[in-house]
């Protein structure tokens, strides 16, 4: 549990300490890729909870994810139509609906941890 | 293990990510990036904004010390000067004092062509005022028109305007007074030097500045402001 919390705060701790400035003009790109890294990120911790997890395909679909928007975002800049909007709506609804996945199974079994408390204090 | 090992990578990079993008949004804080000389160079902008408000002082302490050490019979006249001092300042009193003659004329080749003499521009006279303006000058006529701050450069209808009253086309005369003779000097070897005797070519114009002069007279505005929003209050007694 405690290994993805550390690499986190080694990796804020990289990118704050780190002398590196993004060009105002790939501010888009990178935005969207956090965007598609973040939207990974709650897929892989859904899949996990319901025990669908692969670490296959949330590897190879945490990068891919990033390369494609940030690439759909190019595409959409050189071809003059917003594209990005794309990546961000399909970004946006699968964040969304993935964390309230999240927080029905996090509810669940919170409800059957109580009950088996009360069954327990009960006998 | 194996997993959360992979989960804690791909953690990593969002972390960076975010923090790179975080860095990027705050605005880096402005830097200053003078050197020497342009610090200096302000410097000496502000020293002179001092010396000049040091002389604006001077100037209301010796009128308050003034009103000061009157008696009665001198209020007025003291009043008076300064009224005499206010009009002086907005440009309704003829003044005399050393400065230049300008003569803005057609080109000898436009002549020779046979182009017609249009009018100056506002866009040029504009330009030429704040050519001027760089060098300092305390009174300035255009064309017969008193020029001060509250005057206006415009296009009424196809005319170029001074105040509201139409330029006659070249030739035509520009006088302004400056300070002191050296200050005419040098606005006359600005001139002499400056780029907008081009600008002027190009409107099949040329400029003729004559040689500084010790006294050059500037009439006065002829119109007087409309107070409209200043009254008089009744004597509160």
């Amino acid at each position: 549990m405690w290994l993805p919390l550390v690499g986190l705060i080694l990796g804020v701790t990289l990118g704050l300490l780190s002398d590196i400035q993004i060009p105002a003009v790939y501010g888009n790109y990178l935005s969207i890729a956090i965007l598609a890294a973040l939207d990974s990120l709650f897929g892989g911790v859904r899949a996990h909870l319901q025990q669908i997890y692969d670490d296959k395909i949330f590897v190879s679909g945490f990068f891919f994810n990033i390369a494609l928007a940030a690439g759909l975002a190019f595409l959409g800049v050189h071809l003059g139509v917003d594209l990005y909007l794309a990546a961000i709506f399909a970004f946006g609804v699968r964040l969304f609906q993935n964390i309230a996945i999240i927080r029905r199974i996090m509810l669940t079994r919170w409800a059957e941890r109580n009950k088996k408390s009360d069954t327990k204090a009960s006998e | 293990m194996r997993n959360q090992l992979k989960f804690s990578i791909v953690l990593l990079v969002v972390g960076f990510m975010v923090a790179l993008q975080y860095k990027t949004m705050q605005k880096p804080k402005e830097r200053d990036t003078r050197d020497m000389w342009a610090i200096r160079h302000e410097l000496a902008t502000e020293k002179q904004l001092h010396s000049q408000l040091l002389t604006e002082i001077r100037d209301l302490d010796e009128t308050i010390r003034k009103y000061e050490s009157l008696d009665d019979e001198n209020t007025e006249k003291v009043l008076m000067e300064t009224v005499d001092k206010l009009y002086e300042q907005a440009g309704m009193t003829d003044i005399e004092g050393p400065g230049l003659v300008i003569e803005v004329g057609p080109s000898p080749e436009s002549i020779a062509i046979g182009n017609t003499i249009s009018a100056i521009s506002p866009e040029l006279l504009t330009r030429f005022v704040n050519q001027i303006n760089r060098a300092g000058w305390t009174a300035l006529e255009i064309d017969g028109k008193r020029y001060t701050t509250l005057s206006s450069i415009r296009d009424i209808n196809g005319y170029t305007t001074v105040n509201g009253e139409n330029i006659t086309s070249p030739p035509f005369i520009i006088k302004l007074i400056s300070n002191t003779f050296a200050d005419s000097e040098k606005m006359y070897n600005t001139l002499l030097a400056s780029t907008i005797h081009d600008d002027f070519y190009l409107d099949d114009l040329i400029l003729t500045v004559g040689k500084p002069q010790k006294n050059v007279n500037i009439r006065g505005w002829k119109e007087r402001y409309k107070n409209t929003e200043l009254h008089e209050l009744p004597k509160g007694e």
